[in-house]
C-alpha cells in the first residue's frame, strides 16, 4: 500500500502561540483516519496546513511523495489532488449547484463544459441531489449544501479528501445524510482524513483515530484501542465526555 | 501568489491606457502640415476683444486680427479659450505657443515674456453699480472691490489697495465680476477701459466712476525666447493689415456695433424657449462634450479604479503599498488642482502639450478612479475569506479565484457605490471647464457672457444636468436589474 501522506516534525505558530508542536502522522492509500480533540487543540490548523491553506513554521508535509515545503512545487496541482470540505460549507453563492461543482475542472481545463456537465450531473446523482442541479446554493437546506460541496470537491477527481467538521454546522436530522455519503466514499477506497465530533462514525467508519490536545497527537490508534483503552489521561478524559453524554 | 511579470503586465497596461489616451486625443489637433500649426490661447470673455457669438464661433478684435494675420502669413491655429490667467500660464509652462488675450504689456510681463508690436492702447478704470451710490474710490473704504485674477487691473487696485482701504475678491472672468458689482456683492470692479465700456454699452448696469489710469497697450505674446518665428509672422501680419486699413475695420465693427449683432435679439433673450433655440447648436456641443467626457471617464475610470483595487487586496505587500498610494493621493487631490497640475504644470515638466480633453480625461481616471479603487478594495475585502479558501482548494490559482469567484460577488455588492460614483462622474466634468473644455457648464459661461441672461441659462443648464443625471441613474438601475441579479 502507498503512503498518501507522511507530515514529519510539524510545526505551526501564530505569532508567539505555537499551535503545532511537531506532528508526525503517515496516512495509507484508502485509510480513513478521524482526528478527534478538544475545541482550540490544532486539529483544523492541522487539516489546513496539508494543502498549504496554513504555511506551516517548520516541518516536512509529502504528498504522494511531493514534498509541499519545497519552493519549486506547483501547490496548485497538488490542491487538485486534495479535495476539502469546509464546516460552513463555502459553496460559491453566485453560481448554480451544478457550476459549483463543475467550475474548476473547466476553469483549470480539466473538462469540456458538456464533459464537466455530464460529470457534476453524476456526482450530484452519487450526492442525491440529482433535482438540484439548476438550484442557487440559498435555495438548498445545511445538509445539501454539505452534499454539494462534497461533489464539488470530487469533481476535481482527488485521491485524498479532507474533512473539517462537516456536520458540525448541521442540524442534527441533516447529519446522516451528509455522513452517508461520507461513508460511501470510505467504501469506494478514498483516503480520507476527517475532523469530526461524531464518534459513532469514528467508530464505524475510521481505520484508525488520532487524538489531538495541545498540539500534539496524544493518542492514536484503532476506534478500538482509542475508544475502549485509552492510555493518555488527556484522551481519558475527553473521552469520557464526549461518550457518556 | 501571483507572480512578478503580472504585476508588471498590470502597471503597463495602466501605463499604456494612458498614454493611449495622451496620443489618440493628440491625433485630433493635427491640422495640414504644409502651413506651421500653433496653438493659440484666449480669454474666454474679453469683449470685444474675444467672445463667442451666436453660432458659437469666437469673435472679436483680438479674433478677427488673428485670423487675418494668419491668412496672411500663411500659418494655422488652433484656439484655445480658456481663463486668462490659466492661458497666460499655459504659455509659459509650454502647454500653448502664444496668446492672444487683450493682455497688457508690463515690465513684469516683459521679463518672461516677448510681446509682438502693441495694437491696442488701454487703461484701467473702474465702474460701481448706479444703485450703490458709489461715485468715488474716497468711498471704498472697507468695502470689496472685484478683480479678475492675474490681469494688469487686479494688479492697478492692489497698488492702490493700501491708500484707498479696500478689500478683495477674485474672479475667473469678467461677466461673473460684472454681475458681482451689478447685484451688489461688491463695491466696483477695475476692467481695461474698451472692455468695461463695451459691456456697460451691451447693457451691463455699471457706471464708470474714474478716468483711466495706467495707460497701456495690449499685446500678442510668446514666452521669452520661444516661438520667435510666429511673433515675426504676428508683426508682420499686424503692420500689414494696420497699413491696408483691416485693422481699422475691424475695430469700427466692433466698438459701433449693438449688442444684439452678437448677442442676438432682446425678445430671444427673454424665453427660455427664444434662449435655447438660439443656442441649440452651442448646448448640443457642450452636452456631447460632457457626455464624451462621462462615458470616457466612467470606462477608463473602471478598468484603472478595479485594476488598483485588486491590487490592494492581492497578497502581496508592494502591490498593497503601490494601490494604498495612488488611492491616497488621487482621492485627495482637488479634482481641480490635478486637473491644473496635468494641464498646466506637467507640460512644463516635460515639454509636451497635452491635449485639453486627454487632461480631463486623465484626470477624472486617476480621480473617479481613485474613488472606485477604495470601494473596490473593500468590497472585495468584504467576501468571506471561506470563498477564497474553497477556490484555492480546488486548485484554482489566484487569479482564477480573484476572477470567477471572488470579483463576481464582490462587484455585486458594489453596484449601488458605481452608480453613485457615475453620477458623481457626470457631474465633476463641469470642473473641467477650468482648463478651456467646452463641456456643458463653459457653455453657459460662455453664453451668458454674450448675452448676461445668467439666470435662465444656469437654470437652462441645471436642467440639462438633472436630465443626464436621471437619465444615467436609470440606465445603471437597469443594468444593474439585467446583469446584477446573477
Ligand atoms: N488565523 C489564525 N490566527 C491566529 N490564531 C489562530 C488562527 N487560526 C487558528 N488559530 C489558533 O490556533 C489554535 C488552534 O485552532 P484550530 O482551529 O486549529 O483548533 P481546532 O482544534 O480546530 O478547534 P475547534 O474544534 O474549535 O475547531 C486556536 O488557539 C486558535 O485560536
Ligand atoms: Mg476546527
Amino acid at each position: 500500500m502507498a503512503t498518501k501522506v507522511k507530515v514529519t516534525d510539524l510545526h505551526k505558530s501564530y505569532g508567539d502561540n505555537e499551535v503545532l508542536k511537531g506532528i508526525n502522522l503517515e496516512v495509507q492509500e484508502n485509510e480513513v483516519v478521524v482526528m478527534i480533540g478538544p475545541s482550540g487543540s490544532g486539529k483544523s490548523t492541522f487539516l489546513r496546513t496539508l494543502n498549504k491553506l496554513e504555511e506551516p513554521t517548520a516541518g516536512s508535509i509529502a504528498i504522494d511523495g511531493i514534498d509541499l515545503t519545497a519552493k519549486e512545487t506547483n501547490l496548485n496541482k497538488v490542491r487538485e489532488n486534495i479535495g476539502m470540505v469546509f464546516q460552513h460549507f463555502n459553496l460559491f453563492p453566485h453560481l448554480t449547484v451544478l457550476e459549483n461543482v463543475t467550475l474548476a475542472p473547466v476553469e483549470l481545463g480539466k473538462l469540456t463544459k458538456d464533459e464537466a456537465n455530464e460529470l457534476g450531473r453524476q456526482l450530484l446523482a452519487q450526492v442525491g441531489l440529482a433535482d438540484k442541479a439548476d438550484a442557487k446554493p440559498t435555495q438548498l437546506s445545511g445538509g445539501q449544501k454539505q452534499r454539494v460541496a462534497i461533489a464539488r470537491a470530487l469533481a476535481m477527481k482527488p485521491s485524498i479528501m479532507l474533512f473539517d467538521e462537516p456536520t458540525s454546522a448541521l442540524d442534527p436530522e441533516m447529519v446522516g445524510e451528509v455522513l452517508k455519503v461520507m461513508r460511501d466514499l470510505a467504501e469506494d477506497g478514498m483516503t480520507m482524513i476527517v475532523v469530526t465530533h461524531e464518534m459513532g462514525f469514528a467508530k464505524q467508519v475510521a481505520d484508525r483515530v488520532v487524538f489531538f490536545a495541545d498540539g500534539y497527537i496524544r493518542e492514536e490508534g484503532t476506534p478500538d484501542a482509542v475508544f475502549n483503552n485509552p492510555q493518555d489521561p488527556r484522551a481519558q478524559d475527553f473521552l469520557n465526555k464526549v461518550l457518556n453524554v | 501568489m501571483m507572480k512578478k511579470h503580472t504585476w508588471l503586465k498590470f502597471g503597463t497596461l495602466i501605463v499604456t491606457m494612458l498614454l493611449g489616451l495622451v496620443v489618440f486625443s493628440a491625433t485630433n489637433v493635427h491640422a495640414d502640415k504644409k502651413e506651421p500649426h500653433y496653438v493659440i490661447t484666449t480669454d474666454t470673455t474679453y469683449a470685444p476683444f474675444e467672445f463667442q457669438a451666436q453660432n458659437g464661433q469666437y469673435v472679436g478684435i483680438d479674433m478677427d486680427m488673428l485670423r487675418a494675420i494668419a491668412k496672411r502669413e500663411h500659418f494655422t491655429y488652433k484656439l484655445v479659450p480658456i481663463a486668462f490667467n490659466s492661458g497666460a500660464q499655459g504659455v509659459l509652462s509650454g502647454q500653448f505657443d502664444a496668446i492672444i488675450a487683450g493682455m497688457t504689456i508690463t515690465p513684469e510681463r516683459q521679463q518672461v515674456y516677448d510681446f509682438g508690436t502693441p495694437y491696442y492702447k488701454t487703461g484701467i478704470i473702474a465702474a460701481a453699480s448706479p444703485k450703490s451710490g458709489i461715485t468715488s474710490l474716497n468711498q471704498l473704504r472697507g468695502k470689496t472691490v472685484a478683480l479678475k485674477t492675474g490681469t494688469g487691473s487686479a494688479q492697478y487696485a492692489l497698488s492702490i489697495q493700501k491708500k484707498y482701504g479696500f478689500k478683495v475678491t477674485y474672479f475667473n472672468d469678467s461677466n461673473t465680476m460684472y454681475n458681482a458689482v451689478a447685484l451688489g456683492n461688491a463695491a466696483v470692479a477695475f476692467e481695461d477701459d474698451p472692455v468695461m465700456k463695451y459691456a456697460i454699452k451691451n447693457g451691463i448696469k455699471l457706471k464708470i466712476i474714474t478716468k483711466p489710469a495706467n495707460a497701456g497697450q495690449y499685446g500678442f505674446a510668446v514666452k521669452k525666447g520661444q516661438n520667435q518665428e510666429l511673433l515675426a509672422k504676428f508683426n508682420a501680419g499686424y503692420a500689414a493689415i494696420k497699413k491696408d486699413g483691416t485693422y481699422d475695420k475691424i475695430v469700427a465693427k466692433y466698438l459701433g456695433a449693438k449688442e444684439s449683432t452678437f448677442a442676438g435679439s432682446a425678445k430671444e433673450n427673454n424665453s427660455l424657449i427664444g434662449l435655447l433655440k438660439q443656442n441649440k447648436d452651442q448646448f448640443i456641443g457642450g452636452i456631447i462634450k460632457t457626455l464624451q467626457l462621462t462615458v470616457f471617464g466612467i470606462i477608463f475610470a473602471t478598468i484603472f479604479g478595479v485594476l488598483i483595487g485588486v491590487l490592494a487586496v492581492v497578497p502581496n505587500k508592494f502591490a498593497y503599498g503601490l494601490s494604498s498610494t495612488i488611492i491616497y493621493i488621487f482621492r485627495g487631490l482637488p479634482l481641480l488642482v490635478l486637473a491644473f497640475f496635468i494641464y498646466i504644470g506637467l507640460p512644463s515638466l516635460t515639454g509636451t502639450k497635452i491635449p485639453a480633453i486627454a487632461a480631463g480625461l486623465i484626470t477624472l481616471t486617476l480621480n473617479e478612479g481613485a474613488y472606485i479603487a477604495a470601494f473596490v478594495a473593500g468590497g472585495l475585502k468584504s467576501v468571506d475569506v471561506g470563498q477564497m479558501e474553497a477556490a484555492r482548494s480546488l486548485g484554482l490559482p489566484y487569479r482564477k479565484a480573484m476572477l470567477k469567484v471572488i470579483m463576481p460577488q464582490g462587484i455585486k455588492l458594489m453596484i449601488p457605490s458605481f452608480v453613485n460614483q457615475f453620477i458623481i462622474t457626470l457631474k465633476d466634468t463641469s470642473i473641467l471647464s477650468a482648463i478651456g473644455i467646452i463641456e456643458l457648464t463653459q457653455t453657459g459661461t460662455v453664453i451668458i457672457s454674450r448675452n448676461s441672461q445668467g439666470f435662465r441659462v444656469w437654470f437652462l443648464v441645471a436642467m440639462m444636468y438633472l436630465i443626464m443625471i436621471t437619465l444615467l441613474t436609470f440606465l445603471a438601475k437597469w443594468a444593474d436589474k439585467k446583469f446584477g441579479n446573477n
